[in-house]
């Protein structure tokens, strides 16, 4: 069977800090990481080669070719295939257009199952999983926290959802998407120390819009439906901020304080 | 008069109805004939605050598979031609609202947290890079005003009754599903951090000893919540994590104990009347958004502060005892 994995590039906005005092966000040295819901979809589909070796396993991304290097470690921890798309055409993409490139590409080469994350920490508009299952006619389900490998076949895919109210199995007609979210503890593998170098350049798949022709204005910033207007940094209210101390002195004020506005 | 749709979502009746208060702002003087959205379920709580109600009640439609949802909010669409069509940012309403706008070929804002008009332009406001960037995002094409809203952010406080038309609508379009539910378990979750009027919330200078907020909790009829970190590490589920990637909490009284108050974190706290923090740094993040800031260690300061109330508590009653009898 082939499964093919969604996967972006993000920024690292754990490691982005806010400084109170100038209102300001601190995004120094911040480095670009497989998403961390993508890489647990990655971390399944090789496990699933690992169980069953004739399953392939593709990654498609959309990227500027900045970030060559990490997709070429995927295809060095074991993914058969990577496919990164690349022009200048797409740049300023929103979630609609975005879309579209993906879904173009996808219906250009085959699969059996779809493996995106559920979050991107970057935009985190969940869009895309959801609008490749409209453009493509699949089956889209979001927050899956396990699939069941022994379950799966080119037919058929049984798999968990966690939800606001409750946990939930289903089983999915393939072809269909499923988006996967890092509480699974599906795992990337490690570089093996003896393919750290491994020249995996014949995995390596580009595609331009040479190759899916879309028409200028359609994608890009032009054929986007969304607009960045600004972005800014909220301010917060800073309140008092009375510095006590851990003593008797210092609960003594905390218990005033609740007395006084009737928590206690 | 304008046309707004609003999907009620079975596993948040309150959050859904609650985007009311979105159409409000987007149409303020203009007003904006209100339709709700039940699929195979009711809702007593949308009666008489909507204009109208479209039920759809088949057993052959399920309603928890987005592609069947999105065949029938188009066929409604298709019917009425809505202006704004809303959805809330629920696990199910992050799947529906993508495949839906790219059904229509409509723009689509995710999670808005808030929206204003800035020179005459509807701007809708969401959070990025885990909040710590706020976006103003505006649409662009035609079509009906479209976005996901984070849940528990605006609140509905009209308390006008309505006499709600209910609509039987019996969708033409049947499709297959190629999904099937085969077993559903509910979460046992004794409580809401959302309803909560006090929270005692830990984060990663609570790691060692999480449980021990409990005994602040019970002294303070509190309940406890916590940040990202403490999920991440397992050592509370996901349903009591306060911040962006958590929920939205308004408590009277919030006690950060070894909070450091990172974006993603102070995001998720709205209207919080006072914030007490404990932290070894009294220059964390969140100390600058605190009322009282106590310098220390939040195990000692439970202890302390528990002993004190509990103290406090036993001489008020034998002040009470001693009290003559009138």
């Amino acid at each position: 069977m082939k499964i093919v994995c969604m996967v972006k590039i993000v920024p690292d906005v754990d490691k982005f800090e806010y400084d109170f005092e100038s209102n300001t966000v601190v995004r120094d040295n911040v480095r670009m990481i497989l998403n961390p819901d993508d890489a647990s979809g990655v971390g399944f589909a090789l496990k699933v080669k690992s169980m069953k070796p004739d399953t392939i396993v593709e990654v498609v991304t959309m990227a500027p070719e900045s970030v060559e290097p990490l997709l070429l470690d995927l295809a060095r921890v074991g993914v058969d295939r990577v496919t990164y798309i690349s022009d200048p055409i797409f740049s300023g993409s929103d979630s609609y257009a975005t879309s579209k490139i993906l879904a173009k590409y996808l219906e250009t080469t085959s699969y059996d199952c779809i493996l995106t994350g559920t979050h991107a920490i970057d935009g985190d508009t969940s869009h895309v999983p959801a609008q490749l299952g409209e453009l493509l006619d699949l089956c889209q389900m979001s927050n899956v926290i396990k699939i069941d490998e022994d379950a799966l076949d080119e037919s058929k895919v049984v798999f968990t959802v966690d939800n606001d109210t409750s946990v939930s199995t289903y089983e999915m007609k393939l072809p269909g998407i499923l988006s996967i979210q890092k509480e699974s503890n599906y795992k990337l593998p490690y570089i093996k120390y003896e393919d750290i170098n491994k020249d995996v350049n014949d995995q390596i798949n580009i595609i331009s819009n040479d190759d899916l022709a879309f028409e200028k204005g359609k994608v890009g910033l032009e054929g986007s439906l969304t607009k960045v207007n600004r972005t800014f940094v909220k301010e917060y209210k800073k309140r008092n901020k009375v510095v006590v101390g851990n003593d008797e002195q210092g609960i003594e004020t905390v218990y005033s304080f609740l007395k006084d506005k009737g928590f206690v | 008069m304008k046309k707004s749709l609003i999907f009620i979502d079975n596993d948040n009746h309150k959050n859904s109805i609650d985007l009311l208060e979105v159409v409000r702002q987007i149409y303020v003087d203009d007003g904006c004939e209100t339709y709700g959205i039940c699929i195979n379920h009711d809702s007593l709580m949308a009666n008489n605050v909507f204009d109208k109600l479209i039920q759809v009640i088949d057993p052959d439609i399920f309603q928890n598979d987005p592609m069947i949802v999105t065949d029938i909010m188009e066929e409604v669409h298709k019917k009425y031609d809505f202006d704004a069509i809303l959805i809330p940012a629920t696990n199910f309403g992050r799947m529906l609202a993508p495949r839906l706008s790219m059904r229509l070929h409509v723009g689509l804002v995710a999670d808005v947290t808030a929206i204003g008009y800035k020179d005459d332009v509807l701007e809708m406001v969401r959070p990025a890079f885990s909040g710590k960037i706020m976006a103003g995002i505006v649409q662009q094409g035609i079509g009906p005003t479209m976005m996901s809203i984070r849940q528990n952010v605006f609140s509905y406080e009209e308390k006008m009754s309505k006499t709600t038309e209910v609509i039987r609508y019996h969708p033409l379009k049947k499709r297959k599903s190629g999904l099937k539910l085969l077993d559903m378990n509910p979460k046992v979750q004794s409580y809401d951090i959302r309803n909560s009027e006090v929270l005692i919330s830990g984060g990663g200078g609570t790691v060692k000893n999480f449980q021990k907020l409990e005994m602040l909790a019970d002294v303070l009829c509190g309940q406890i919540s916590a940040s990202r970190m403490i999920i991440d590490k397992g050592i509370a589920p996901r349903n009591i994590q306060v911040g962006q990637s958590g929920k939205t909490v308004t408590p009277k009284l919030y006690i950060a104990l070894g909070i450091n108050g990172a974006i993603q974190h102070i995001e998720g706290l709205k209207n919080v009347e006072y914030i007490i923090s404990v932290n070894i740094n009294k220059n964390a993040p969140i100390c600058f958004l605190s009322d009282l800031v106590v310098e220390g260690d939040a195990f000692e300061f439970i202890d302390k502060l528990s002993m004190k109330i509990k103290n406090e508590q036993i001489v008020t009653n034998k002040l009470k005892k001693v009290e003559p009898r009138r």
